[in-house]
């Protein structure tokens, strides 16, 4: 449904007038051929693990989500209800593509998959982040990783 | 931000619109349903095509700022035709909170084989954010249609409660429609748990009563996050 006509309304509306950040600068990072790159996920669906609180409503905080968690204790914990939760409901991938990653990396179109990927509150003001950016560059780079895929809801 | 920090990054970009004001450093967008940036469920060929184009972004040395578009549609985007949606029990729409709970109870039993099969079959269920067991649902529901402002620990406030035992209701109702190939869309899948069902009906009631309710923070939760705003009643 991205396509916008796709959106019921009022939900259009909402979702066009959403403030979206402006920045300064269009900062880009070139880097090695696909081949050579391990990739890390950094999901914005506040995915909590069974048993974990779910994300307080408008956290900037991250939290980490080690290669080897089992996705059968992954729930969705974002606030907005505007958006789909049947296709998690029945494929973690849609969200979290931890399984398609792997795959890619054994076909050799990756070069691998970080061993720590990350999930987010969206709908947060991405001022509120700052301290989240920082943890995982720093994660990031212990684990020499230098590409991320960013999965929004 | 990360891009700053040193990082490459490709974003699965759900609406066109916000990527171009964003203006991230590398993005594909598709025609996927919000809430599934991969594209389709269990279809790894797709979600394989899907990532193999955003990835290949990174490669691209004409940046910044590369948006793209993925050319096909998931093949669930539209209806499933002929999709039945599981059988419930008949209900009425005038009910008192102990009436609600009951009807919600008696199509919980309904709904269960589909839910357990769907359980079995994926090996996991996305119910689980309310702390709280299917079984104590009704009686839940029951006393928050009455006013009561239960907490369930680990989550401390009865807004949260609230909320996040609507999650766990609409999980269950749409693993158990999705339990049985082909799949419902999400349009079907919604039309049928908020215009059909009992217990769409009774969270819809649950939100009149969270926005009476004395406690704002249970005004605010249940009057933006029970019921997504295109399955609101028409105002009379």
């Amino acid at each position: 449904m991205a396509r916008i006509e796709d959106i019921p309304q009022p939900t259009r509306d909402a979702v066009l007038s959403v403030p979206c950040p402006q920045y300064d600068t269009t900062p880009f990072v070139p880097g090695k051929p696909l081949r050579e790159r391990r990739i890390a996920i950094l999901s914005s669906a506040a995915l909590v693990r069974r048993g974990d609180k779910p994300f307080p409503f408008g956290s900037g905080e991250c939290r980490f989500l080690p290669a080897g968690l089992d996705t059968a204790d992954l729930l969705v914990s974002h606030v907005s209800i505007n958006f789909d939760r049947a296709g998690f409901q029945r494929d973690v991938n849609v969200v979290y593509p931890i399984d398609r990653l792997r795959e890619l990396a054994a076909q050799g179109a990756i070069g691998g998959v970080a061993d720590t990927h990350y999930t987010v509150m969206g709908s947060t003001d991405p001022a509120a982040m700052g301290d989240s950016v920082a943890q995982i560059a720093g994660q990031l780079r212990q684990e020499r990783i230098d590409s991320v895929l960013l999965s929004p809801v | 931000m990360l891009e700053e920090a040193g990082f490459s990054t490709v974003v699965l970009a759900s609406v066109r619109a916000q990527a171009e004001k964003v203006r991230p450093p590398r993005a594909l967008w598709t025609s996927a349903v919000l809430g599934r940036p991969v594209g389709e469920p269990d279809d790894p060929a797709f979600q394989h095509r899907v990532l193999r184009a955003a990835l290949a972004l990174l490669e691209r040395p004409d940046g910044p700022v590369i948006l793209e578009d993925f050319p096909e549609d998931p093949p669930g985007l539209r209806d499933t035709p002929g999709w039945q949606p599981p059988p419930v029990p008949a209900w009425s729409p005038e009910q008192s909170p102990a009436g609600w709970a009951a009807a919600v109870a008696t199509e919980l039993k309904a709904l269960r084989p589909a839910w357990e099969a769907a359980r079995h079959h994926r090996g996991r269920t996305s119910v689980g954010l309310s702390f709280q067991p299917p079984e104590a649902w009704p009686d839940f529901l029951r006393g928050a249609l009455s006013g009561e402002l239960a907490s369930v620990p680990p989550l401390e406030t009865p807004a949260l409660a609230q909320r996040f035992l609507c999650d766990d209701i609409k999980a269950y109702y749409g693993e158990a429609a999705q339990a049985a190939s082909p799949a419902p869309s999400h349009r079907q899948l919604d039309g049928w748990f908020w215009r059909q069902t009992a217990a769409g009906a009774a969270l819809i009631a649950l939100r009149d009563v969270a926005l009476a309710s004395n406690n704002s923070a249970l005004r605010t939760v249940g009057g933006r996050f029970f019921v997504p705003v295109p399955w609101l009643p028409s105002p009379v």
